[in-house]
């Protein structure tokens, strides 16, 4: 069977192989096998996230990939979960800053049922695309706003430090999720024509990993993919590059009916895929990942000054990536105590930099996650689509873990003190107001909402928030 | 007005031919202190999973010291006779290694995981861990106080909240069930580290323990690094301890937890059922994913995707504490958060949605789609190493046999329509259901009064 033109790449890590293509429609293909396990993952990633929003629109982009799952041409209402499910397979939808995607990890004999449910949606969504389901997926999603930030303690706060952290009309200033008032705006039309101009072949790299055979595979994406057009006229986002450090600390005080006061810090990083965002990503576990890191060991374990103490690292690709630092203090502590401790942490590591000790141990805890990332076929398909998506080249996903083990002592030392510094961060603190804190006791174990969450076969669904 | 498409249509393609797939069967063995293990090889799985079970229940704990057995649980990566806390949470992470533990109903749980390059050294310390936890003084008051601060950050939580009160109504205050896992403000202020090392020295022992070890162990000499590591571990030998009987109360009534203000009402509708040994189970499980498994189950398919009330719920059986008799304890429940202006409506659809299925049954579609899933996901379900130690680690401790999975995959599959819908029906009666609502009861009150599903009470949320 002839299909387009491009030749296939070959690359290998832990005897994983990649073979790349491109569709005479733009898709790029990206194909990995993996007969251990009888499945096989998909995994679609559409070049289009919440930073090519407009003003007045937030949410759009992740609203609109709910509505990818009410039908398509061929497909009826529920029919993609409905067919995925049923075939004993399982699927999801998330929306980032700078991506849409949708996967299916199925049994190997249902494979070809996937891919031809993606492409049916990629190629018509327009046909089943209607004011009924648009306005029945504005309530869910102001449902989803309202169950994961508006009644949640804190659950604002990821949105808050991104306002603070970003400046006024930069394309990651708001978060996926959108606002409630822009949420109502949308309207048919704008899903019509986000969807014309983004869900394009050209636009996407579609990944199939596991238990597959690589030609029949292709076979079937030519097939069912091939015949869908390109589209040219897709607008750029706006321009998300800013300067290495923001030159001043932001600040912002929140008052609120929280159980304890907190300290969260967002620290401006370098893009995804540099070298230098990995010596960060290193920093920051030696500062704040695990149970061993110096915040912990200081505010959690000496000071007793918090409950939690953390760093987490937001990987951005077309904007700065940002540090995001998480202090629940204990008891009647108040934040300056906090702060202190922190800055002089950051501090005393800027001026000695890591021991030998620290970067083994964060390296060590690194090359497990992405041992966990890549173990499965799903995260597999997934990383080769963001390598592509975001880097132009999938084969990186196989050798991100040896990057990270390639950096130095020095390097890490040198973004912390590039970066972790007061003037280059946004910090958001908590002081609960009203009502008599901690009066109560508890329930462990939610476990009845946890499973409840857990056991379900994926909700289509949600943004990606920080990790 | 619709747009066509300029695509190519295909009919839909149809299944190829399944390729077997069968849920791995572990070998079992004992070690020379009585500790059992089971095990399995998973080629591919670089990560390795240990997880490790203690015969430690929370039905064990003093009286007055609720919350004892998880600050031992804690208080196992605190440091040893090897290592101070600090060494200890750092010598774990060199080895790229997690490690979570928790106490529960049935007993404490310790799950590992681990690249299998450094599992050698990974298992060592766990060993250390289990054979001789430090509990020093100055660690387990720092882990009471950290565990005291938790507590209003739960109280805060909508999903927590609700779980608690739940319990709460469901078992008699006599019950360990009916009072919270990690325990409260008072009973945790009571515990100190001689009170953990007694709670230590009367319950954990290898001779009442299991390990279950699964990944890929290509090139493992297995037996040696078990004996040089958790083989070490040593102590008297014991019977395993009996399982209460635990009686509920699932007379049909509402609990609103108020929460001034909230935006959504979170629900937790539930009452309790039989553990996994009533033949009863394999339908039930079917018939709870097709009222409220997945977004195309019926309760979603209504709150969600007709009505935009929530952004999902969903009903689960989950086995709280099973017993080798059979006559252990399982939560069934239906939860989720619906807007607050619509709780009322929303629990109208819902109720309507169990009286519906009670008088029409499941469909004969309905049924075969929900096999399809249950059964046909579970070779995706099961790529992890994680998830097949921790489904050998379940089956152990509800005293379910090694093959229990492979049986009920088999048992779901020759379950029909009517048997679904009878599990289902019995499972979620609408006059024996405890309805807790988290949420603003100035707005809420009225409108569930009016539905007249059971007696309402209004109860502060602090």
């Amino acid at each position: 069977m002839p299909m387009g033109h491009t030749a296939t790449a070959e690359a290998g890590s832990e005897g994983l192989t990649v073979k790349e293509h491109r569709l005479d429609n733009g898709l790029r293909v990206v194909l990995s096998e993996d007969h251990l396990t009888p499945v096989a993952a998909v995994c679609l990633w559409y070049d289009v996230g919440s930073r090519h929003e407009v003003e007045g629109r937030t949410g759009l982009a992740h609203l609109f990939e709910h509505l990818m799952f009410q039908g398509s041409g061929q497909v009826q209402g529920n029919g993609h979960f409905e067919l995925v499910q049923g075939a004993g397979g399982s699927l999801n939808g998330t929306t980032s800053w700078e991506r849409t995607n949708y996967f299916e990890t199925m049994p190997t004999h249902q494979l070809e049922l996937a891919l031809w449910l993606e492409a049916d949606r990629m190629g018509s969504l327009l046909v089943a695309l209607d004011q009924k389901n648009l306005d029945n997926q504005r309530d869910v999603v102001k449902n989803e706003r309202r169950q994961r930030y508006d009644n949640v303690p804190y659950g604002t706060s990821f949105e808050k430090i991104f306002r603070l952290a970003y400046p006024e009309g930069h394309p990651y200033r708001h978060t996926p999720i959108g606002s409630m008032e822009d949420l109502e705006a949308a309207s048919l039309e704008d899903a019509r024509e986000f969807f014309r101009t983004y869900y394009a072949p050209n636009n996407a790299v579609l990944s199939v990993v596991g238990d597959i055979d690589p030609e029949q595979t292709l076979a079937w994406v030519e097939k069912y993919f091939g015949s869908i057009p390109a589209y040219d006229g897709k607008r750029e986002p706006r321009d998300g590059g800013l300067p290495d450090v923001i030159g001043e600390q932001l600040r912002e005080v929140v008052e609120e009916n929280v159980p304890a006061r907190a300290l969260m810090a967002a620290y401006r990083l370098p893009e995804d895929g540099t070298r230098a965002c990995d010596a960060a990503d290193l920093a920051l576990t030696i500062l704040g990942g695990g149970e061993s890191s110096r915040l912990y060991n200081r505010l959690v374990r000496r000071d007793r000054s918090a409950v939690t103490a953390g760093f987490g690292l937001l990987r951005l690709a077309g904007a700065p990536s940002m540090a995001w630092l998480d202090v629940k203090t204990s008891g009647d502590v108040e934040v300056p105590v906090i702060e202190a401790a922190v800055d002089e942490e950051l501090a005393r590591f800027a001026a000695e930099g890591p021991t030998a000790e620290e970067m083994e141990r964060a390296q060590a805890q690194l090359e497990r996650e992405w041992l966990d990332r890549l173990g499965t076929v799903s995260g597999r398909a997934d990383e080769l689509c963001r390598f592509a998506v975001l880097f132009g080249d999938p084969k990186l996903a196989l050798t991100a873990v040896d990057r990270v083990l390639e950096v130095t002592a020095d390097e890490v030392q040198e973004i912390a003190k590039a970066r972790l510094r007061p003037d280059n961060r946004a910090v958001l603190v908590y002081e609960p107001v009203a009502g008599e804190e901690g009066a109560d006791e508890e329930e462990e174990a939610a476990e009845a909402t946890a499973a409840a969450t857990e056991a379900a076969e994926t909700t289509d669904e949600n943004e990606e928030s920080a990790k | 007005m619709t747009e066509l498409a300029t695509m190519d249509f295909h009919p839909q393609p149809q299944a190829g031919e399944a390729r077997p797939w069968a849920f791995p069967a572990p070998e079992r063995g004992t070690l020379d202190n009585g500790l059992t293990v089971l095990h399995c090889d998973r080629p591919g799985q670089q990560v390795v999973a240990v997880e490790v079970l203690l015969d430690a229940p929370l039905d064990a704990e003093p009286a007055g010291l609720d919350g004892v057995a998880t600050i031992m649980t804690r208080a196992f990566s605190e440091g040893t006779d090897k290592h101070s806390a600090e060494e200890f949470a750092a010598e774990l992470e060199r080895c790229g290694a997690t490690l979570d533990s928790h106490a529960d109903h049935p007993g404490v749980r310790l799950s590992l995981e681990v690249p299998v390059s450094r599992l050698a050294k990974a298992l060592g310390l766990l060993a250390d861990a289990l054979r001789a936890p430090a509990f020093a003084d100055s660690e387990i008051e720092r882990l009471v106080a950290n565990r005291l601060d938790e507590i209003p950050h739960e109280t805060a939580s909508p999903g927590r909240r609700a779980a608690k009160e739940l319990y709460k109504e469901l078992f008699p205050a006599t019950s360990r069930m009916s009072r919270p896992r990690q325990g409260t403000e008072e009973t945790v202020a009571s515990i100190d580290s001689a009170a953990v090392r007694a709670f230590y020295e009367k319950h954990v022992r290898p001779a009442t323990a299991t390990a279950v070890v699964v990944g890929d162990l290509t090139g493992v000499d297995l037996a040696a690094l078990l004996g040089d590591t958790l083989g070490a571990w040593t102590g008297s030998p014991a019977k395993p301890r009996p399982v209460p009987s635990v009686s509920a109360d699932d007379a049909g009534r509402v609990i609103i937890v108020d929460r001034p203000g909230a935006v959504q009402t979170q629900l937790l509708i539930g009452r309790v059922g039989a553990d996994r040994h009533d033949r009863v189970w394999p339908a039930q499980v079917l018939g709870t994913y097709c009222l409220g498994g997945t977004l195309t189950s019926r309760l979603d398919r209504v709150l969600r995707e007709e009505k935009g009330y929530t952004y999902g719920v969903r009903a689960f059986g989950q086995v709280l504490r099973a017993a080798p008799d059979g006559s252990g304890t399982a939560m069934l429940a239906i939860s989720g958060s619906v807007d607050t202006p619509n709780t009322g409506p929303a629990l109208d659809d819902l109720w309507t949605v169990l009286r519906t299925l009670a008088a029409g049954g499941l469909t004969d579609a309905e049924r075969d789609v929900a096999v399809q899933n249950l059964v046909g996901v579970a070779p995706l379900k099961f790529e992890t190493a994680a998830a097949v130690a921790s489904t050998l680690a379940d089956q152990v401790e509800q005293y379910l046999p090694d093959d229990y999975q492979s049986t009920l995959y088999r048992q779901l599959a020759a379950t029909g329509t009517v048997e679904a819908t009878a599990a289902a029906v019995s499972a979620f009666p609408v006059d024996r259901l405890v309805t807790v609502l988290v949420g603003d009861a100035a707005q809420i009150e009225e409108p569930v009064r009016a539905l007249g599903i059971g007696e309402v009470t209004v109860v502060p949320a602090e």
